[in-house]
């Protein structure tokens, strides 16, 4: 069988700190076909606004991901920075 | 003195129904939505009793559908909550507008695994465009406001509201402020309209590919008035029906899986596509490598996810398509694609003559096509008659065309039409169903007796899972599994049940009569037609193979 190769890629998420944001990241994210490696996430902070970093791997472009993401009611903006890989 | 009436969280949400518009809902009272229901008794909006949760998402989903409205639908928790899931799925699937209540148990009560409670609002996280669980009064009217302007806003769709009853009994205080709304965060791109310009006119081959997509954004007039002007050869998916006029000589039909020869040929063929509101579902592009092999493609979409998602835009034109699509009105030199695609219409149109004396049930479609006043809204189940009904019936709007295309849910046509009959109460609606899909929502025989509700019901008989019994036989070695529904109620006696007219047709004499029958009778119908159980979709195209591969019967 073919080896899968995965590709690694850090997105930074900035959303307002709504209800079960991280749950709507987590959600989309696994059933758009990409693997959580890691997760830093400062959540209900009273700030309305939570930054969420999250490293994550797939064989499927990331473009992917990040349109599915942009289309979270809650979600400000989503940034593929990959320089802490 | 005279005391200031109190405004409870139950009757604030039949205020803000009304102030959105909302004339009509459909639900099902339960212990923890009754102050919602109790509150109903002072609105003005009309309730209707369905009598499953799920008939009541559908005929929401109907509601909206034919009327281009938002939908709105209740439930009680737990087991009232989950029974809409489906309905918010297929909503999701279809990009509908579709407004859910559900009552919770108290908050107090809530993450207690108390009677009837169920996690709707994680539930609700893959089956919905957005959902909201109200745990403070104050911010009941700013959620409800927000469920409609995001069902509504951009690609439209489903948007439940969870309100625990506590919060349904409080004392309202303070009020929203209306004129705060939403602001659409997502910024478009401008198009880049001279890009796609250049490609049309390098096009020698080009094609309309239309989706669901032209209805939702309310542009038919614009997509009818580019296909005319332009001469463009189009083609339709399964949701897209009704966008194009019917008798425009360059309109090929459906495409895709069950689509008609000369589209699917087209496409394969083809050196551009230019994609209005559709997405390459794969029920559409057959394997997707080899789709349309040679065709640049111009996607419009107002949701910037569906551009390159399945396949590479060469340009994508982002935004509302009702406003975009006319600057890429041009004159185009295809004559020779026009009659080549003409002529091939010709070679392989529909062909009605079948032998023998059993119903041929693309033809008593086809009548029933025929026959149907204009501006008749038809709903469908899913399985072979979704697909002979889309295949031979015409339709001269999308909203005159509801089928479960996306998630291809069995028990959809009939409480859909329920809901599309409501919302056009003097259009007449036909919901064509077969003998599996029917049973899955029957119990909505019991609404349409409550409330008279007109919709003729067309049963397409063949005593089996029919579209599973075709593939079991051609891809399963004819093992036939879980198929055989000879033991089926009497139809007409059930109908009868519930003081529906009800006949059972055998023989394609009868077909006319019958129809006509139906059509002309003043309140519900259901109309048994009896088909030959191995009768297939044809053509068909197997799964994981080009378009242009085809089979056309065995």
């Amino acid at each position: 069988m073919k080896p899968i190769t995965l590709n690694k890629y850090q997105l930074i998420i900035m959303a307002d700190d709504k209800q079960v944001v991280l749950e709507r990241i987590l959600q989309v994210t696994r059933y758009r076909g990409f693997l959580i490696n890691g997760i830093n996430a400062e959540v209900n902070t009273g700030n309305n606004e939570a930054t969420i970093t999250m490293s994550v791997s797939s064989e499927r472009p990331i473009t992917l991901l990040v349109d599915q993401i942009n289309k979270l009611i809650d979600i400000k903006g989503v940034k593929v920075d990959n320089s802490r890989l | 003195m005279t005391e200031s009436k109190t405004l409870t969280g139950g009757a604030l949400l039949f205020e803000v129904l009304e102030e959105h518009g909302v004339k009509h809902v459909f639900g099902y009272p339960g212990g923890a939505i009754m102050p919602i229901y109790d509150a109903l008794y002072d609105s003005n909006v009309k309730h209707f009793l369905c009598r499953h949760e799920q008939g009541a998402a559908f005929s929401a989903v109907g509601y909206a559908r034919a009327a281009g409205t938002v939908g709105v639908c209740l439930a009680t928790s737990g087991p009232g909550a989950t029974n809409l899931i489906t309905g918010l799925a297929d909503a999701l699937a279809d990009s509908i507008p579709v407004v859910a209540i559900t009552g919770q148990v108290p908050t107090a009560a809530m993450g207690s695994d108390a009677f009837q409670e169920i996690d709707i609002f994680g539930l609700s996280l893959a089956c919905t465009k957005h959902s909201f669980q109200v745990t403070d009064i104050d911010d009941l009217e700013r959620v409800l406001y927000q469920a409609f302007e995001i069902a509504l806003e951009g690609r439209q769709g489903p948007v439940l509201v969870d309100i625990p009853k506590d919060i349904q009994l409080a004392e309202v205080t303070e009020r929203f402020d209306k004129l705060s709304h939403l602001q659409n965060k997502v910024q478009l791109p401008l198009a880049d309209i001279n890009q796609a310009l250049e490609l049309l006119n390098k096009a020698k081959q080009p094609i309309l590919y239309v989706g669901g997509g032209v209805g939702m954004a309310n542009a038919v007039e614009e997509v009818r008035d580019f296909a005319e002007k332009t001469g463009m050869p189009s083609v339709s998916t399964l949701k897209g029906l009704g966008s194009i006029n019917p008798d425009n000589e360059n309109y090929l039909g459906m495409l895709g899986m069950h689509g008609t020869k000369t589209a699917n040929i087209a496409v394969q063929e083809s050196d551009l596509l230019v994609v209005v509101g559709a997405r390459f579902d794969d029920r559409v592009t057959g394997k997707l490598d080899e789709f349309a092999p040679n065709a640049k493609v111009i996607h419009f979409d107002i949701d910037t996810a569906e551009i390159n998602k399945r396949r590479a835009a060469d340009v994508a034109i982002l935004g509302d398509l009702k406003a975009n699509l006319p600057s890429l009105v041009t004159d185009l030199n295809i004559a020779a694609w026009q009659q080549k695609l003409q002529q091939m219409s010709r070679d392989f149109a529909w062909r009605y003559d079948h032998p023998g004396e059993n119903i041929f049930a693309p033809a008593v479609l086809k009548t029933i096509s025929d026959l149907m006043p204009s501006n008749t809204c038809v709903t469908t189940d899913v399985g072979q008659h979704q697909m002979w009904a889309a295949q031979h019936m015409s339709f001269d709007d999308p909203s005159n065309f509801l089928t479960s295309a996306g998630m291809g849910t069995m028990g959809f046509g009939l409480p859909a039409a329920i809901g599309a009959q409501i919302s056009r109460p003097h259009d007449t609606v036909i919901a064509v169903s077969g003998d599996g899909s029917v049973m899955m929502n029957v119990q909505e025989l019991a609404t349409i007796k409550r409330y008279q509700v007109p919709v003729k019901v067309v049963l397409i008989d063949n005593a089996k899972l029919g579209m599973v019994r075709q593939w079991q036989d051609l891809f399963f070695d004819g093992r036939l599994s879980q198929t055989d529904l000879s033991d089926n109620p009497d139809f007409v006696m059930l109908a009868t049940a519930f003081d529906i007219k009800a006949r059972m047709i055998t023989k394609k004499s009868e077909v006319n009569a019958a129809v006509e029958e139906m059509l002309d009778h003043d309140g519900p119908y259901f109309l048994q037609v009896k088909i030959d159980a191995a009768e297939n979709v044809w053509p068909l195209v197997p799964p994981n193979t080009a378009n242009d591969q085809m089979m056309e019967g065995v």
